[in-house]
């Protein structure tokens, strides 16, 4: 089940707010858990069971992990948990990789076992590796309600799509959280601007990147527009997504942290990184980049750690070459900037903007790929003038056709709209946006339900996560 | 109340009407057996068994469902499609597009492979049937609507020259019948993809004048009293100005016997077949809409000149047009009978076969 679909608007979604508004609140963490557990089975049918496993051996490992906490047994039990919960990411994640690769560089033909992909797997993983460290760390204490624990895990608004909740940020929600109409109503208008940018912006960038990829009338054009729009495309998709789940989880009283923060008005791909997928970068710097050192070990370490996390941060975004190779360019320019660059860009404003776009856009296109000789050829047909075409008569219609669209998501990538909005908040303007904004999200919510309805283009971009 | 407060109140009021009252319909009203915008049956709620549960059936099907059965999915549809034109200034909404009162459906870039598997097909034809008959073969194609409209309204359009070679060239056996300067615009409905049968009779003449050595007979037209809204109305979801069907009718027509194979068997059909004219598919009139097999008797016709037609809907009103010069006509669609069986109804002699197809199914 996808939060953009009828059956999660009008079927689900009022069905689990009706059940947890009249439960008591002693209950409302099992409404939860339930129906996510429900949400999750939707979807993935029997795998519910892998998932309702990796959560009981999650919560035992970490009670077991801070029963023992003082003696060696408590790390023990910390490895056992990762070797296990990595161990089934591995498993269901990367064999066919690791047996696609194996075969590539020996040249045999070992048979792919074509094992089917749960969704959420990497997020719900991480999620429980972060708990068993933290517990073992002493940060947190463990979770001795299992009701609570698996609401923690398996909670719908974040399970599938992120962000990837810290236990510390909600352990204390999950006994006490506020319910009022002030956080009710801004988790609905979060939820419905990203259910917006999701269903009218990503969706509809997604047709057409989606007919770039078939088309035989390309040009240098063509490639640059396609280029722009999957660059817009997955972030509206990702950020409208996350928006959904921050908004849902304010719905039920939790406060998530923002995963998106207007990423493409960075100036530098450090920069970045610390806007584009928070939860992530966070996780990895946290669990991965310090644990091995961080930046205290000279620069030769330091340098190491970085090739290290982003290779897995490529890694995790997907079973492919062309996801290391984008983790790797990543970490090159991250180690480019933090050796002499970010100085340079720190003072040149427009320059660095440009640079930023510019090589976003370059991953972007070499993360979309579906193979190495694919990303080679779209990053060549980019910059192919004489062997291709400037224009052809497709880019040209599809120019038009997507001008309006392309241009309303460049300005609402940027903070644009929403200081607009803050500033006239304090105004006059106030009055009239007590009516206008509950308007203009009833207007969106019926609109976007106008294109659910009536296309049946609506793809779920993380179904590989 | 402060502002905000009121906001809250709104905000939360709002969108909890329309999300409940949504649900509630959906839940709860009757649920609707057909589409007639969309000319298609509608999903109702499965069942759920252990096996489509446990297979994932049931979810894509109650999805199916829910979409299908969504209150005023009519209106939402249409809310989408102008919004998509006038607001997001989208040139075509699910590849269908309006111009200047036209509906159209983007029919590019050419497909080489599927041009290839049509070939094929007629290729098997003739060397199972034709090759050593005494047959006389003739090969015509039927710009689609895009052929002309596309290019007025700047939209992609597929190499249509290219088309005509392949299939000529690899015809090469057939006497290509050009009917293009024949055809215009003004040639189709604009509601459906369709030509319609008044304006086509340049096209018939054409073709009896190369098979038959004639010209097109005199006919009288009459109009359906229902307008007719063709097959993108539903799929394009816009306004839009309905067309008129009009069917010609030709003295010999009082003694014409129409016979259909569609169950197998021979059984009586008609020429213009007005139940269906009310239906769902008013263009259906014509010969009755789909099927594998027909054959038209005219009496009247002396000479005994007989035509196979290999076609696709475009031959269901044209026929009707060359009717006149033979004696009988027979009609097949390869798309709803197996080649192979074609031997238990026909006797390739020497009858005239003209394949007849438009660039829409060579294309597809």
């Amino acid at each position: 089940m996808i939060f953009s679909s009828i059956t999660f608007l009008y079927f689900f979604l009022p069905a689990v707010i009706l059940v947890y508004l009249v439960m008591p609140a002693k209950a409302k963490n099992s409404v939860i858990f339930i129906s996510s557990l429900f949400f999750y089975a939707w979807g993935e049918k029997l795998l519910v069971l892998l998932f309702l496993g990796s959560i009981i051996f999650g919560w035992i490992m970490g009670l077991l992990i801070e029963k023992k906490r003082n003696s060696p047994w408590s790390k023990v039990f910390l490895i056992f948990a990762v070797i296990v919960n990595l161990g089934i990411l591995f498993y269901f994640k990367y064999t066919d990789f690791f047996i696609q690769s194996i075969n590539q560089s020996l040249k045999i033909s070992i048979p792919l076992l074509k094992i089917a992909l749960p969704i959420g797997i990497s997020f719900y993983t991480f999620q429980l590796l972060s708990y068993e460290v933290d517990v073992y760390r002493g940060t947190v204490p463990s979770q001795k309600s299992f009701i609570d624990f698996g609401t923690y895990v398996a909670m719908f608004p974040q399970l599938i799509a992120g962000p990837i909740v810290r236990y510390s940020d909600i352990q204390t929600q999950l006994k006490n959280r506020q319910h009022t109409l002030e956080k009710t109503s801004q988790g609905i208008g979060k939820f419905i601007l990203g259910f917006s940018k999701k269903v009218l912006i990503a969706n509809s960038l997604g047709q057409f990147t989606a007919v770039f990829t078939t088309s035989t009338d390309l040009s240098v054009l063509y490639y640059w527009l396609y280029a722009l729009a999957y660059m817009l495309q997955i972030y509206f998709d990702f950020s409208g997504y996350s928006d959904m789940a921050i908004g849902l989880g304010k719905i039920f009283g939790f406060e998530f942290n923002k995963n998106f923060d207007y990423p493409y008005i960075s100036k530098s791909i450090t920069e970045f990184w610390r806007r584009w997928h928070i939860s992530l970068g966070t996780w990895f710097k946290d669990y991965v980049y310090i644990p091995l050192g961080g930046n205290r070990k000279g620069k030769g370490r330091q340098i190491f750690n970085i090739f290290v996390v982003w290779m897995l941060t490529g890694l995790w975004h997907g079973a492919a070459w062309n996801f290391v190779l984008w983790g790797i360019y990543f970490a090159i320019l991250l180690i480019i900037e933090k050796l002499f660059l970010k100085k340079f860009l720190d003072k040149h404003n427009i320059f660095a903007h440009i640079y930023l776009l510019f090589l976003i856009l370059l991953g972007f296109v070499l993360f979309n790929a579906s193979s190495l000789n694919q990303a080679v050829s779209d990053i060549a047909g980019l910059f192919s003038f004489g062997k291709l075409p400037l224009i052809s008569a497709e880019a040209i219609y599809y120019l038009k056709s997507y001008g309006i669209i392309i241009a309303l998501a460049v300005i609402f990538a940027t903070p644009l709209p929403k200081n607009l909005y803050i500033k006239l908040s304090g105004t006059k303007a106030e009055k009239f946006l007590m009516i206008a904004e509950p308007l203009v999200l009833a207007f969106l919510l019926i609109i976007g339900t106008a294109f659910l309805v009536d296309g049946s283009f609506n793809p779920f971009l993380y179904f590989r996560f | 109340m402060n502002s905000n407060k009121i906001k809250h109140i709104l905000t939360i009021t709002f969108l909890a009407l329309i999300c409940f009252s949504f649900s509630g319909i959906l839940i709860f009203a009757p649920k609707k057996d057909y589409s007639m915008t969309e000319r298609r049956t509608l999903k109702k709620v499965p069942a759920p068994n252990w096996q489509n549960l446990s297979s994932g059936k049931f979810m894509s099907d109650f999805d199916d469902f829910a979409l299908d059965q969504f209150p005023l999915r009519d209106n939402f549809r249409s809310l989408k499609a102008v919004f998509s034109k006038y607001a997001l200034f989208q040139k075509d909404n699910n590849g269908l597009y309006l111009y200047k009162g036209w509906l159209s459906k983007l029919e590019y870039p050419e497909n080489p492979e599927k041009i290839g598997r049509q070939i094929s097909k007629l290729n098997s034809i003739y060397k199972t049937y034709l090759e050593n008959s005494n047959c006389k073969i003739y090969l015509s194609i039927i710009p689609d609507k895009n052929y002309f409209l596309a290019p007025k309204a700047k939209f992609p359009v597929m190499n249509y020259d290219y088309l005509l070679e392949t299939v000529q060239n690899k015809l090469s056996y057939a006497e290509f019948i050009d009917i293009f300067p024949q055809v215009s615009l003004e040639s189709f409905y604009k509601t459906d993809q369709h030509w319609k049968q008044e304006k086509i009779l340049p096209v018939a003449d054409t073709l009896l004048q190369v098979m038959a050595n004639q010209k097109v007979s005199t006919f009288e037209f009459f109009q359906l009293e229902n307008p007719f809204y063709g097959t993108y109305v539903g799929q394009a979801a816009l306004s839009v100005k309905p067309d008129s069907i009009l069917y010609g009718v030709n003295p010999d027509f009082t003694q014409v016997q129409v016979t259909s194979y569609n169950s197998g068997s021979p059984s009586p059909a008609l020429l213009y077949d007005m139940n269906k004219a009310q239906g769902r598919d008013p263009y259906e009139m014509f010969l009755g809409g789909s099927d594998p097999l027909i054959t038209i008797e005219n009496p009247n016709e002396q000479e005994q000149k007989e035509l196979i037609i290999f076609r696709d809907s475009f031959g269901s009103s044209i026929t009707p047009l060359l009717i006149p010069a033979y004696s009988k006509i027979t009609l097949v669609d390869l798309r709803y009978i197996q080649p192979s069986l074609l031997k238990n109804y026909l006797d390739f002699d020497s009858q005239d076969v003209l394949f007849l197809y438009s660039t829409l199914i060579l294309n597809s």
